[in-house]
């Protein structure tokens, strides 16, 4: 229980020094001026973390309009436009990328992954940007900012920083290199060729469906002829799109 | 319970078949179809044993696979590959499918030297496993699976460069022998090969077993080894639904004897969750070991065309008495761009460099590097515990250094070193001095460890390891482990052959005691 200010009264009222009779009113201010500190501070912290954030162009199975918000400022700070590839971090969708692979991930992983997201987005409070506003939340710097605070992160001397910046990248960068347009420009899309039909195509039917759907039979059986592939070949259709 | 089933007829069963709880009888169930699992199911089956094949994860087909790294990891790593060990930071991935590590590994088989288990042999009270007594189990495995140096044809120019390289600078090198048929050279071997070419084990030796009467369950996770009195008696788990691992109808299947091969990992958790079993030697989950792996890029004037390409065609032996193991390496770009340096418009001109680049990587053996297994609450999965020992730190060091070296002789104008308080890109063979030179500590390098070993060792002395010779438990006249759990130490080369080639011989000795 936590003593309030009509407790502070009662034991006032057992004492007539009017040396004491002030100290109760101080701590009854004292408690109200803490009260509402806490209450700015939680409210604060509440829309720090979920308010004021813009509704995402469209919706997500997992990620959130903060996340949403915070993936595009740091995909944009990570890819800017106007580099070598032609495709930023904002137009690489970098929000429907992890969309998927937070799906992808144990409940434990997702909360992990889903907690960096939230370190980077408001650990400027610690780590601040230069210049004005150096503390607003990630998502809300400027671009320079944005850039400036990541590379704190990234050469940071403390290991568990440059572990977390290594960690954010890694994702940033799957869902980047991964998108077919920057696969495309490097020549390094996965090829298209038919897979050989072999015994165990027989045995296993695609997952989640039942052998009766199996409609290979032992005369369809052949195997890799062993040719060389030719790299100027023809792309696998799952990379010839623009979007993922 | 359903009613019990004969385990005749070789059929496997998928995830969509299981309506109903149930109960199977056999001589020998095989717990986990990773390379070590399927050996051992396939030569018992071969030889009329009844056996039933346990997997947690489904099979795979070319249209399965995802060609997107990340998303391919999140459908065949556990943890979707995100698992990593605290203490000192490693990330390590183990696959949930048929045909475990075979179905995303780049099938390199190298046999370790001599000296390797002349090491095994006086630190571990080892008497018959050498090369001697084990080579005639490499060679049937060999045999069985099409093991072959790489061809010319499929080697693709960011593995004859690595050659260029070490021949340029006296270095020996040679075509890695994988078990693979007929490769062309997609490079695609961590995504699963859609080319039917790498002989991984649900297209080898699991639908082989199944020719000779094996029946093969996946998707059912396997919680607890059952026991009475003295004998383990068999294994009881639930069915798991694929990727989102939810659990489902209940199964028992009881055996003769029961043969764990769910790997370093996961075999120590099923004993420790099993009443702590087998471990009167207070070893199992101990002595987790790793090679840990380092890999740089190197961009050479030319293209080097990296798509095309076995994933790993060449390695060098050459420095394996100083701890280290040179190969080369591809794998989807987006895991690989995960090693390079920076951020913002300089990262997108190294990315686009990559039409000119190539990856490299070194393994080291580091024995002083220990750490442990251990089951977590309410999960399987481990809570694994590794702490890179200072001592090691030089190995790798030098590695990288020799790996740097390399590059510049085969004409490389860059290389990414990718270690924390050294240049992020160094332009000549002299500016490599500066990885010999400077203080490198652990935390300063980006490591991983996909080879693991030792969590239930083999030990002569049964007080100070998990399994004799040929994987029986010292506590249990029918219960053996196979799988690279069992090596008593890191193998020095890559250790999917050994762990075949010790499952081989383990099926023998399996057949001669029932
Ligand atoms: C990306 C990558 C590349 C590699 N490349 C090479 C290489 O080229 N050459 C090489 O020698 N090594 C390589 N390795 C290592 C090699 O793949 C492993 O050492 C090898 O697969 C170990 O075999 P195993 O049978 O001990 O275990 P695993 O292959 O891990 O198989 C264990 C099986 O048991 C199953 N299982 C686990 N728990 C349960 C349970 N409770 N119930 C039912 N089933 C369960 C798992 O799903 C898995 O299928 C690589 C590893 C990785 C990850
Ligand atoms: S390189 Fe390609 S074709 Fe060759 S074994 Fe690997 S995945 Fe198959």
């Amino acid at each position: 229980m936590v003593a309030g200010p009509a407790v502070f009264g009662r034991r006032a009222g057992l004492r007539q020094d009017h040396r004491f009779e002030s100290r109760p009113e101080r701590l009854c201010y004292g408690r109200v001026v803490f009260w509402i500190l806490l209450a700015t501070f939680l409210a604060y912290t509440i829309w720090r973390i979920f308010l004021g954030y813009p509704q995402p162009r469209r919706a997500y199975r997992i990620v959130a309009p903060r996340e949403v918000a915070f993936l595009e400022a740091a995909g944009e700070a990570t890819f800017p436009a106007g580099g070598a590839i032609p495709l930023s971090g904002r137009d690489a969708d970098l929000p429907g990328y992890a969309d998927g692979f937070l799906e992808s991930l144990p409940r434990h992983l997702r909360l992990q992954v889903r907690a960096m997201l939230m370190l980077f987005e408001q650990a400027t409070i610690f780590f601040p940007a230069p210049g004005r506003g150096g503390r607003r939340r990630f998502s809300s710097l400027s671009e320079e900012q944005r850039v400036a605070v990541l590379d704190g992160w990234s050469r940071s001397r403390l290991f568990l920083r440059r572990l977390a910046f290594t960690a954010l990248r890694a994702v940033l960068t799957m869902g980047y290199l991964g998108h077919p347009i920057a696969m495309r420009h490097l020549r390094l899309a996965p090829l298209d060729f038919p897979s050989p039909i072999v015994e165990a195509d027989l045995l296993y039917p695609a997952i989640g469906a039942r052998k009766d759907s199996i409609n290979w039979t032992e005369a369809d059986l052949c195997e890799s002829d062993g040719t060389p592939l030719d790299p100027n070949g023809p792309i696998h259709p799952s990379f010839r799109g623009d979007e993922r | 319970m359903a009613g019990a089933a004969e385990a005749t007829r070789g059929e496997v069963r998928v995830f969509a078949e299981y309506d109903r709880d149930f109960e199977e009888e056999t001589d020998v169930v095989v717990v986990g179809s990773g390379p070590c699992g399927a050996v051992v199911a396939h030569q018992l089956a071969q030889a009329g044993r009844r056996v039933v094949l346990l997997e947690e994860g489904p099979p795979f087909i070319p249209s399965e696979f995802e060609l997107e790294g990340s998303k391919s990891m999140s459908r065949t790593m556990r943890e979707g590959g995100l698992r990593s060990t605290r203490g000192s930071i490693l990330p390590t991935m183990q696959a949930i499918a048929l045909g475990g590590g075979s179905l995303v590994n780049s099938a390199i088989c190298v046999r370790p030297p001599e000296a390797v288990f002349q090491r095994w042999a006086t630190g571990f009270d080892l008497e018959i496993t050498n090369r001697e007594t084990l080579d005639r189990h490499y060679d049937e495995v060999a045999d069985f699976l099409g093991i072959a140096p790489t061809p010319e044809e499929v080697q693709g120019r960011r593995n004859t460069l690595f050659r260029d390289g070490c021949d340029a600078l006296g270095y020996g090198s040679e075509p890695i022998a994988r078990n693979v048929r007929n490769c062309r050279g997609s490079g695609e071997c961590f995504t699963g090969c859609r080319n039917r070419a790498k002989q991984s084990m649900d297209i080898s030796y699991i639908p082989a077993a199944i020719r000779h009467g094996a029946r093969v369950l996946t998707s059912v996770q396997v919680q607890e080894v059952l026991r009475e009195g003295s004998r383990v008696t068999g294994v009881t788990g639930r069915v798991a639904e694929p990727f989102s691992g939810r659990l489902g109808h209940r199964f028992t299947v009881r055996a003769k004897t029961v043969v764990l091969a769910a790997g370093c990992m996961a075999t120590p958790v099923l004993l420790q969750r099993s009443g702590n079993l087998a471990n009167r030697s207070g070893q199992v989950g101990e002595n987790l070991q790793f090679h840990p792996g380092v890999a740089i890029a190197g961009f050479f004037p030319e293209p080097t065309t990296p798509q095309f390409g076995a994933t790993q065609g060449y390695q060098s032996l050459h420095f394996l008495d100083e701890g280290f193991k040179l190969e080369t390496l591809w794998a989807p770009p987006a895991v690989m761009a995960v090693r390079m340096p920076g951020f913002g418009h300089p990262l997108q001109e190294i990315f686009a460099d990559f039409p000119n680049m190539a990856v490299w990587d070194a393994i080291a053996s580091t024995h002083k590097s220990l750490g442990r297994v251990r089951a977590r609450r309410g999960t399987l999965d481990p809570a694994l515990t590794w702490h890179m020992h200072p001592d090691d730190v030089p190995i790798l060091k030098r590695a990288l250094f020799v790996l740097t070296e390399i590059y510049f002789a085969a004409g490389a104008t860059k290389v990414t070193p990718g270690v924390n308080g050294v240049p992020e890109i160094l332009y000549s063979r002299d500016e490599a001095d500066v990885l010999l030179n400077h203080p490198i500590q652990a935390s300063d390098l980006v490591c991983g460890g996909n080879h693991a070993f030792c969590t239930t060792r083999m030990h002569g002395d049964p007080a100070r390891g998990v399994v004799d010779e040929y994987g029986r438990c010292h506590d249990f006249d029918n219960l053996y482990i196979a799988d690279t759990g069992i090596f008593p130490q890191c193998p020095s080369v890559n250790p999917m052959f050994t762990g075949m080639a010790l499952a081989h011989r383990q099926a023998e000795a399996i057949l001669d005691r029932t």
